[in-house]
């Protein structure tokens, strides 16, 4: 897995032979993906039914923590095919998602909340998007946005799509469209919102 | 009544003192007293701090024809909030390899210091922290240490856009910090004190009508200080994904956002005091008069933001040590000259500073330009060269 | 606008130059042998009259009974382009020599032609794959690829 050493010690030169173990290791991790994604990660989505018993501290201590969090939720710069220019869209004049506290798209996973998957997931893009989720602190938010996030779109068959970006990582909200207009990202957001505002510490806590 | 309004602030600082000294031993009260003020300036700090932010988002909003944030609150006035209780609740990362203690000391060494410049400044006629003597001095030395805090953060990330981020950080304040010392240099031969309360009190016209070139030389080096965008090289995206703070998570990336904006604030009063008459405003009691000099300046910055394009890292540098520290130099011996011929730098000196700093600008940006061309033509190698 | 150069004028001057190099014109584009291909693309890179710099792009093609790699030239001086192609046989290592040390940017797009196509770039400095991983199996822009 680990792919560009880990910066302890100097850094030995690149030869052709360490390059040749980098591309031998980084398709064992694509072939290993591969073959252990065959079904998609299950949605967290199931606590969305289910009745937590709650005190009346935890319950505003929830109002507080789920509004600051809905209300300030920074997307990742994160774009891989034409999806992304309808959600650079959705950031600037017209749509404007500095409306809701977004407009702050942070080039560091350590600083984002919501991974936006815009666009076509590859298998050898398998690997960097995993780590990018691996990278971001709790709490965390994935919009699989488009058809070929959602379920490989029209190249679910091929080769070399992920079909569906939650064969990966778990999928809070699915932004249907080949690709979504800005206004149904937006729509998307909103209802990532209302999840977030249904959400508990209780919970949470429980959960891990 | 007019002399109860101007000096409202002292007044009520003297009652207190006098409420306190009154039935607590003189140790107590001492201590108390200062508690008091150390916590009413925090307070005060952190919400123009917080003002600030909102400003900023709210401002560049609207040069970008967009609305910015306007959901939370009346105009979106609890965004910086909302943020705040956000980062608070975000899981800590420190990253494997990484120097835990350095990465927690580094997020504390980069606030401390944007804070502490905040106890010489002066914000109404006797209304000061700590009226040092060598006001100035004490805030260009506090005012670098926070670089070492974001040398520290750098490092202890154990990554390498973030070292990188941090040696641009280093290179960038160091090299601004000498044309914006000898800038200041001006103000202080004119004004014949190191201390900002009498700089203040020696202001009977604004210093930047006085030193314009000195206004224009501090302003850009303390902007370039600040890391605001035509200059924020050390977390330019596109380079260096994040800078210094690419490992920082929850809180103590919060602390790097407050110091940047805290800093801007110290800035911004800083350029108020030496070169926009402080507090000082014909018909405006002084603890307004301040306020609205620092929402200008801050205004200024927010607008060159807007409008200018990031730099690149040798054009930066260039600025720094061909552009604006020659004419700090400049400046420094023409207000010494003055000062030498003309006996206490009467105001219509004015009249000559303001043309002079026009042309000396006007030539030197002449030079420059001429000068970074012949560098970048003569350093790229022949494309045939490169073909093989 | 940008001329497109005649084969039919192009080959008997190349052929000129280069006696020995087999050459053919057709109506789209202009038909070199692979073990010529070199000497041809450095005649036309370097000849004044000709001066084609600039490789716009490298394609494979799969026509079932052989394979075919095409280069689009162009002069930015001169402002005129024009096709090469190379057919190969469907062996199981179709080879052409690698136009890297004429054209760096060359480089990639080999390598796409190699990765997707299975063509191999003789002379190549780095021919690995590009858009698969090592330890794919099989050339998928081929017509007999199975997935």
């Amino acid at each position: 897995m680990e792919i560009g050493g880990n910066g302890h010690g100097a850094l030995s030169p690149i030869t052709p032979e360490v390059m040749r173990q980098l591309d031998f290791s980084e398709g064992q991790t694509i072939e290993a993906m591969r073959g252990a994604n065959r079904r998609p990660i299950p949605d967290p989505d199931r606590w969305l039914t289910e009745e937590i018993q709650k005190s009346v501290l935890v319950t505003s201590l929830d109002s507080l923590v789920n509004w600051g969090r809905r209300s300030s939720l920074w997307p990742m710069n994160f774009g891989l095919a034409c999806c992304a220019i309808e959600m650079i869209c959705a950031a600037v004049s017209r749509f404007d998602i500095a409306r809701f506290g977004m407009e702050l798209f942070r080039a560091s996973p350590r600083q984002a909340d919501l991974m936006i998957v815009a666009g076509t997931v590859t298998w050898k893009m398998a690997p960097a998007l995993r780590r990018i989720y691996d990278q971001m602190p709790e709490p965390k938010w994935v919009a699989a946005m488009g058809s070929c996030a959602i379920c490989g779109g029209t190249f679910a068959q091929g080769y070399s799509v992920v079909p569906g970006v939650s064969r990966i990582v778990p999928v809070d909200v699915y932004i249907p469209g080949c690709p979504p207009r800005p206004d149904a990202l937006i729509y998307g957001l909103m209802m990532l919102h209302k999840k977030i505002a249904k959400d508990s510490i209780a919970r949470q806590a429980r959960v891990g | 009544m007019w002399d109860t309004i101007t000096n409202l602030l002292p007044l009520v600082g003297a009652a207190l003192h006098d409420f306190l000294y009154g039935f607590l031993p003189g140790w107590l009260a001492y201590l108390l007293l200062g508690f008091i003020f150390i916590v009413i300036l925090l307070v005060s700090i952190l919400n123009t701090v917080l003002a600030f932010i909102w400003l900023e988002r709210r401002g560049i909003s609207r040069f970008q024809v967009r609305l910015g944030p306007d959901r939370v609150g009346p105009m979106g006035l609890l965004q910086p909030i909302a943020d705040a209780v956000k980062l608070m609740t975000k899981e800590d990362i420190v990253p494997a390899g990484g120097d835990r203690a350095v990465h927690y000391l580094a997020a504390v060494l980069v606030f401390v210091p944007a804070l502490l410049v905040f106890a010489v400044l002066p914000f109404a006629p006797g209304v000061v922290f700590a009226d040092l003597n060598i006001g100035i001095l004490y805030i260009i030395a506090i005012g670098s240490v926070g670089v070492i805090g974001v040398f520290m953060g750098g490092w202890a990330s154990n990554n390498k856009y973030s070292l990188m981020g941090a040696m641009r950080a280093v290179a960038q304040m160091v090299s601004y910090e000498v044309p914006m010392v000898l800038s200041v240099i001006g103000v202080v031969m004119v004004a014949q004190s190191l201390s900002l309360e009498h700089i203040v009190q020696a202001q009977e016209l604004p210093f930047i009508l006085l030193q314009p070139l000195g206004f224009f030389i501090y302003f850009a080096a303390a902007s370039a200080e600040l890391n605001r965008t035509p200059m924020d090289l050390l977390e330019a995206e596109s380079e260096i994904i994040a800078g210094y703070h690419v490992e920082y998570s929850g809180m103590k990336f919060a602390l790097f956002f407050l110091a940047e904006y805290a800093n801007a604030l110290a800035v911004s009063i800083i350029v108020s005091t030496l070169f926009l008459g402080g507090w000082k405003l014909p018909l405006v009691p002084p603890y307004i008069a301040l306020p609205l000099k620092i929402f200008a300046v801050f205004g200024l910055m927010l607008w060159i933001r807007s409008t200018l394009p990031r730099l690149r890292v040798d054009q930066l540098m260039g600025f720094a040590w061909k552009g604006l520290l020659p004419i700090a130099l400049l400046n420094i011996f023409i207000t010494g000259g003055e000062l030498l011929i003309f006996k206490g730098y009467p105001s219509w000196l004015a009249l000559v500073n303001i043309p002079l700093a026009a042309l000396i600008l006007f030539i030197w940006s002449r030079l420059f330009t001429i000068k970074i061309r012949a560098t970048a033509t003569s350093a790229r190698p022949a494309p045939s060269a490169r073909n093989v | 606008m940008t001329r497109d150069l005649s084969p039919f004028e192009l080959a008997p001057l190349v052929q000129r130059e280069l006696p020995s190099a087999a050459v053919s014109p057709t109506t789209p584009a202009l038909m070199v042998e692979p073990g010529s291909l070199l000497a041809v693309a450095r005649l036309l890179q370097e000849s004044p009259t000709l001066k084609l710099d600039y490789l716009v792009s490298v394609t494979g093609v799969d026509y079932l009974d052989y394979l075919e790699v095409v280069y689009h030239l162009a002069s930015i001086a001169l402002n005129h382009r024009v096709v090469l192609k190379v057919q190969l046989p469907r062996g199981d290592k179709p080879t052409v020599p690698s136009l890297t040390s004429l054209w760096r940017g060359a480089d990639l797009q080999e390598r796409e032609v190699y990765d997707l196509m299975g063509v191999y770039f003789e002379g190549h400095p780095n021919l690995k794959r590009v858009f698969l991983w090592e330890g794919f199996v099989g050339h998928p822009l081929r017509k007999d690829f199975l997935y």
